[in-house]
């Protein structure tokens, strides 16, 4: 059977095989595109500065351990701050304005527990030997800081600790049941590994600050809040009557003894949650008495909540204004504070007087109202000669330079703050030795995330995160149809009869692969992830990939300033801008 | 093997035997059954093609411009506003000379909302540089459809193969399904004239100024000046294989009418069972039916009805501010002749009307009595209706 071949039908196409780059396409171009990195505002949020964007991004690939030392560049207890700090990352998360922010925290601590679990050691970049040597008072968290900080700088550091163990407030004042202390040694073994000294059992005063600069070139003074500053209320110094610094102490160190009956924990701060919790595991029935609302607590909400869950009862809007020995056990007297609006003055004796009165009885008394320095020479001194920076202050004297840190000087006192006065500290020292005091505010301001109050150490060391925008990203500016709704992860924590029983750590690992859904979650506010949507909607190629940091680069010639990328990027890591050039202005085009 | 199909699964079924490559397309009434299926030959792995979902008919044609571009054998399916969408495509196609084959379900533009039969969807795009070829029965659509692959690669035009909104598309025939061999041989795989290539890269579809685009269009219509004669080989070919023929028209007893009625799709399978019966009762009448539209086969028609006295064209379809399309491209291919007939234009079964062998023989009754139409287009069967007064 024949299959009919035809002769060719006539065809004249448009068609050449000149190749069309003569046509350089970028001189239609009145707008440019181009690739600009900015800030998050959780990096803004955080005091530690930590990359927050960048971490997850990293996480989100499973590539834990360089997320892990991406936090590690710029603090130095992901394992700690993971569990402990109040997270103001997630309360300015642009996610929260899709549907609920990402829980960075569960993210971060999981990265310090799996590099721990995995013995991983953290690469860190760091700078030459300097031949400058500092002193650091006190192994808490700013001191323990500053001295990490400084050796990534290249200084040597001794750290000076009254305690037999370091970790200051970590290790004494927070109970296991949020920071089991293997966590804790992990981190500050990883500052040790670093060159750094820690001189435990070795209290330094005031006569040692004097002699410092015969051994030491610049003093850290980070001594903390260790003294209770007192309720005002009558027979408060009666013998019994405890702190509840001193109970979380004893609890730290293994030796908190046996409580039975009704204990009152007076205060209303971290302080004083923490011990009428510890009451509660120790045996007691825990009174936490209040005297203000509430809701004007300065203990986190969430772990208010959790107290009351484990048994605490609390007693708000009650002041102490007496206590009584009596047959061994305490009488103690509560007014009724006015709440008027629940402003400030609520407790007041004025405030007080119009109150109902209660007496309640109990068998141990712990106060735990405030706290400041235990002696004045922790404190900066007040006048001139003095640089006050966010979170440090620096001092000129006889014996050198002397910057206070940590608690002292910050007004919020958090593990993070201590971490973002540990830093700036390190980083103005290092200005003072190399560059002259002049270079100390110019430097940290370009250090600063985000232009704002925050430290980024890698941008100190000019690692590519000094190359970012300072502009933060706003939810506005996320391109959002590339995110699907995803609920956040769900701590899970041991059950309420498990906790009040228990001193064993409430919130419970996370498997990896939550850490990474939860990681997937996040915007990466402002960062490049490689997804390439550039590239791929780019109408006339002009995306191109290359060896540069970001992997790609815009070619100009065909560019022809469309702005399909920037729009199409779904986490504003790119930046439209008119031409300047004069050739832009009015030039006659073709 | 013979089964009882509907007419768009027969045209799915001839897509499939087409051994298809790029498959892209968007769901309208009454064509939807016809990707549907395909859909289902790409996903049990009896087809082996691409079958990319897009978000418009624009689209769907416009991805088949892309792959049928790297010389791979191309199909698509739409009907009605589908198919107007894709209209600045329909030009973009055949001005490439890709062929592309499309089955358009011929269904009523809105509004009024209407999902039935009517041709202006694809008649409205006649002047698009496609080859239109109109089907009567389900088998013949899974016949056009293969032959359609057949001519386009042949003469580098696009073909669309039109069937009649659920007259065709939703009722069941028995059908004969060709086996994969014969196809085999009458449609080999395809041999690409266009082809882009990373190996020898070139552009295609640039910028043609006033000096080339007149000789490009002219080339268009040299293959299409071809194309009838193709098909009239094609279709001889056909019918040594598998043992059928179309024509690019079909004359039913017009040797000796008076009367010749001329349709196009369903109307003519109608038409001719009127024909048989006034033949029965001593009528002179014959039936021409329109297979081939664009190219218009002009020769053939000629042939046809230059000795016959008087023509009646049935339109399903019209354009407005003229009359219906057959008629006026009927008129325009007889006026060349010295001797004409005279040619009664009748508008019928729009939007999907039935035009039942009453409506045929009336529209034959009027031509036999009246010497000359009282006007270019009789609208058959019309309501009283306010008309907004």
């Amino acid at each position: 059977m024949s299959h009919k071949h035809f002769k060719d039908s006539p065809l004249f196409i448009p068609s050449s095989y000149l190749t069309t780059e003569a046509n350089k396409t970028g001189s239609w171009r009145f707008l440019r595109p181009r690739y600009d990195e900015k800030t998050a505002p959780c990096a803004v949020a955080c005091p530690a500065g930590e990359d927050i964007s960048r971490v997850l991004m990293l996480a989100s690939q499973g590539l834990f351990k360089e997320a892990w030392e991406t936090v590690l560049v710029e603090n130095p207890f992901p394992g700690v701050c993971g569990r402990i700090c109040h997270h103001p990352c997630e309360t300015v998360c642009n996610r929260a304005h899709f549907d609920e922010a990402i829980a960075t925290h569960a993210i971060e601590r999981f990265l310090a527990d799996t590099a721990s679990r995995n013995e991983l050691k953290p690469r860190l970049d760091r700078l030459p030997a300097k031949r400058e040597r500092i002193a650091v008072a006190g192994a808490g968290p700013s001191g323990l800081a500053a001295a990490y900080f400084l050796a990534l700088l290249g200084y040597g550091c001794d750290i000076y600790e009254a305690m037999g163990e370091p970790g200051g407030v970590l290790r004494w004042g927070v109970p296991s049941y949020r920071l089991p202390s293997g966590a804790l040694r992990n981190e500050i073994a990883q500052i040790v590994e670093l060159g750094v000294r820690i001189h435990c059992g070795n209290p330094v005063g005031e006569e040692f600050l004097g002699r410092a600069a015969s051994t030491h070139d610049a003093v850290f003074v980070g001594c903390g809040c260790g003294r209770e500053h007192g309720l005002a209320a009558a027979g408060e110094d009666l013998p019994g009557v405890e702190d509840g610094l001193e109970l979380l102490r004893k609890v730290a160190a293994g030796n908190g003894g046996a409580l039975e009956g009704p204990v009152a924990v007076i205060g209303g701060g971290y302080a004083a949650i923490e011990a009428a919790r510890c009451v509660v595991r120790l045996g007691g029935k825990a009174i936490l008495i209040y005297r203000r609302r509430r809701e004007d607590m300065p203990a986190s909400r969430e772990q208010i909540a959790m107290a009351m869950e484990e048994g605490v009862e609390v007693r708000a809007g009650m002041a102490a204004v007496r206590i009584e020995a009596q047959s061994g056990e305490f009488l103690l007297t509560l007014r009724e504070a006015q709440a008027e609006g629940g402003d400030a003055n609520a407790g007041t004796a004025s405030g007080r007087a119009a109150g109902k009165t209660d007496t309640i009885r109990v068998g141990r008394i712990f106060r735990a109202g405030g706290f400041d320095a235990a002696e004045q020479w922790m404190l900066p001194p007040p006048g001139d000669g003095v640089l006050r920076l966010n979170n440090s202050v620096l001092v000129f004297t006889e014996a050198g330079p002397r910057v206070f840190g940590g608690d002292l000087v910050n007004t919020s006192k958090s593990v993070a703050h201590a971490v973002a006065s540990g830093k700036e500290a390190a980083i103005a020292l290092d200005l003072l030795f190399r560059e002259g005091i002049d270079s100390i505010r110019p430097e940290l301001e370009r250090c600063s995330v985000g232009g704002r109050r925050s430290l980024s150490m890698e941008a100190h060391m000019n690692g590519p995160r000094s190359l970012r925008s300072s502009a933060v990203v706003r939810y506005s500016e996320i391109n959002t149809d590339y995110f699907r709704f995803s609920p956040r992860l769900t701590q899970p924590r041991l059950l309420k009869g498990e906790r009040s029983r228990s001193f064993a750590e409430i919130d419970l690992k996370i498997s990896a692969n939550l850490a990474m859904r939860e990681a997937e979650r996040c915007f990466n506010c402002g960062i490049c992830n490689q997804c390439d949507n550039c590239r791929l909607f780019c109408p006339d190629l002009a995306v191109v990939r290359d060896q540069s940091p970001l992997g790609r680069r815009i070619d100009y010639d065909y560019c022809k300033g469309c702005g399909i990328c920037v729009v199409e990027c779904p986490r504003n890591a790119m930046t439209l801008e008119e031409e300047q050039g004069p050739e832009y202005r009015g030039g006659e085009k073709d | 093997m013979k089964k009882v199909l509907e007419g768009s699964h027969a045209v799915a079924e001839a897509v499939r035997l087409a051994g298809v490559q790029v498959v892209s397309a968007y769901p309208i009434t009454p064509q939807t059954h016809i990707v549907e299926r395909i859909a289902d030959f790409c996903a049990e792995g009896a087809m082996n093609a691409r079958f990319l979902r897009v978000e418009s008919e624009h689209s769907a044609l416009a991805a088949l411009i892309g792959a049928s571009s790297m010389g791979v054998r191309t199909f698509t399916a739409t009907s009605s506003q589908g198919l107007a969408l894709m209209h600045e495509l329909l030009h973009w196609a055949s001005g490439a000379r890709l062929p592309i084959v499309m089955a358009d379900v011929n269904r009523a533009l809105a509004p009024g909302w209407n999902i039935w039969d009517d041709q202006t969807d694809s008649l409205s795009q006649r002047d698009t540089g496609w080859i239109q070829l109109y089907c009567e029965t389900g088998q013949e659509c899974l016949d056009t459809t293969l032959l359609a692959f057949r001519l386009a690669e042949s003469v580098n035009l696009p073909v669309m193969v039109l069937l009649d909104a659920f007259l065709l598309s939703h009722t069941y025939e028995p059908v004969d399904i060709p086996d994969q061999e014969s196809v085999d041989a009458f449609l080999p795989p395809l041999r690409p004239r266009i082809a882009l290539s990373t190996s020898a890269p070139r552009a295609l579809s640039q910028m043609a100024p006033p000096n080339v685009y007149m000789e490009m269009r002219h080339s268009i219509q040299k293959a299409m000046d071809e194309t009838a004669a193709r098909l009239e080989e094609l279709d001889a070919e056909f019918m040594e294989r598998f043992g059928r023929r179309y024509g690019a028209v079909e004359a039913v007893c017009c040797a000796d009418a008076d009367i010749v009625l001329v349709t196009s799709g369903t109307i003519t399978g109608t038409a001719r069972q009127v024909v048989e019966d006034l033949r029965a009762a001593g009528q002179k009448v014959g039936l021409l039916k329109i297979k081939l539209f664009r190219p218009f086969p002009t020769t053939q028609v000629r042939e046809v009805l230059e000795p016959v006295p008087k023509v009646a064209v049935i339109d399903r379809n019209f354009s407005f501010g003229a009359t219906g399309i057959f008629a006026q491209e009927l008129r325009a291919a007889l006026y060349g002749l010295s001797r004409r007939p005279e040619v009664f234009g009748f508008v019928a079964g729009l939007g999907g009307r039935d035009v039942t062998e009453k409506v045929v023989r009336e529209i034959y009754l009027h031509a036999r009595d009246n010497a000359a139409p009282d006007s270019e287009a009789i609208w058959v069967g019309l309501s009283e209706v306010s008309n907004g007064a």
